[in-house]
């Protein structure tokens, strides 16, 4: 046997390994979640920056007004925190909830398919009881995952997650006052919809694409009116 | 285009060698996934690495050849293998990867498939890295010396030990 036919019974006969659908759709939902993480870091203000330099190239400053200096960055460092939440950052954050709870969890603190184990397991850690949906849903491909209680604008809120494909999707609840019809945004890659039915107001989350997202929505809307 | 958009442009494209090299270098399934997701990251965080117009698969195959090193010392609870010399790798050669060929794949109609798949196996992780890259992937031996980290003499004359060794199994074993 010489090098040729060595090269041609391996080129014939050895295994290949392509990657898994799986695999191509994992390492997409990570560029995802990668490219969301960095630009959700927040920029500190450009005055914070400075007196930090300050500090660097005045040592003497850190030695006679150092207790100044301290206290002045203390208090740029907290000026610094995200402001909170008011209506015009709720999709920001909605979109930091759904990251935070794909990157580190938990999904769902309640793992099931049926609502009749996911709806009771809100009674008593929300002052509302959240409609949860799961055969309509997924007889349009929408299987309910579970749900979660998370922070929400300081709230406990409810959140039920679903899953489409290899696609997740949350759908956060609370009460409201007036109806809405849906309404589809975006924020750093991910797609937002939302509506409210003049008791509740929902916003589902998701990478999805904005139509299949929209979808949900409809779905949802047309079986919770039945 | 932005960067993340580049960067799936360059490396999703990439995603079958990278998965075929790890699953050769790797004992399972769930492993060399684990790998390349890891690989993929690493690559995202470091993208600026990548030099306009050179070439990309050396480049993440490398990324992902460093992460199934990392994963083999993580299952042999050493901090790095990376030292280790293909000596070395011969001292372990009861716990390479599937070094146990499995007869019943080698009795059923994918005969040869077998006797290959087994053969390539045998061989030291190291030199089953250069014959992949080579045979499989169709890397030149520059190329193969960016993935490996070695210089083109190294991946030259292991090359032709593994063949020397692939061949002398495959001929005992009535191939061709």
């Amino acid at each position: 046997m010489n090098d040729d036919d060595l090269s041609r019974l391996l080129q014939q006969h050895a295994s290949r390994h392509p990657a898994h659908e799986r695999l191509r759709a994992a390492v997409r939902t990570q560029m995802t979640l990668q490219a969301a993480a960095q630009q959700a870091r927040p920029a500190a203000p450009a005055w914070r920056d400075r007196l930090a330099w300050l500090a660097r190239i005045h040592p003497a400053l850190a030695g006679a007004g150092g207790l100044a200096l301290g206290a002045a960055l203390t208090l740029a460092a907290t000026l610094g925190l995200p402001r909170l939440a008011t209506d015009g950052t709720l999709p920001d954050e909605l979109v930091s909830a759904h990251v935070r709870a794909l990157q580190v969890g938990p999904l769902y603190e309640v793992a099931s398919g049926d609502r009749h184990q996911v709806k009771p397991w809100f009674q008593g850690r929300l002052d509302y009881a959240p409609t949860v949906l799961d055969e309509p849903l997924r007889e349009q491909g929408f299987a309910l995952l579970g749900g979660r209680v998370q922070a929400l604008q300081g709230r406990p809120t409810a959140v039920l997650a679903y899953q489409l494909r290899l696609h997740k999707i949350d759908l956060y609840a609370w009460p409201a006052e007036r109806g809405a019809a849906p309404e589809r945004l975006q924020r750093r890659g991910f797609n937002l919809v939302r509506w409210s039915d003049g008791a509740m107001q929902y916003w589902a989350v998701s990478d999805v694409d904005g139509p299949e997202l929209e979808r949900f929505a409809a779905a949802w809307r047309a079986a919770a009116a039945r | 285009m932005t960067d993340a958009r580049r960067f799936e442009a360059t490396v999703l494209p990439l995603l079958d060698a990278a998965h075929n090299l790890a699953r050769w270098l790797l004992r399972d399934a769930a492993s060399a996934e684990d790998a390349v997701q890891e690989a993929a990251l690493r690559a995202f965080r470091y993208y600026g690495s990548l030099r306009a117009g050179e070439d990309a698969k050396p480049w993440f195959l490398g990324i992902v050849r460093n992460a199934c090193y990392s994963a083999l010392a993580r299952e042999r609870g050493r901090a790095d293998v990376t030292l280790l010399d293909e000596d070395g790798w011969d001292q372990l050669e009861g716990q390479t990867p599937g070094s146990t060929p499995d007869p019943l794949a080698a009795l059923g109609a994918r005969r040869e498939q077998g006797l290959v798949d087994a053969a390539l196996r045998a061989l030291s992780p190291p030199m089953r890295e250069v014959i992949v890259l080579r045979e499989l992937e169709g890397l030149d031996y520059r190329d193969i010396a960016r993935v490996a980290g070695i210089p083109i003499g190294t991946v030259m004359s292991r090359l032709s030990r593994a063949r020397a060794q692939l061949k002398r199994q495959l001929s005992l074993a009535g191939l061709p």
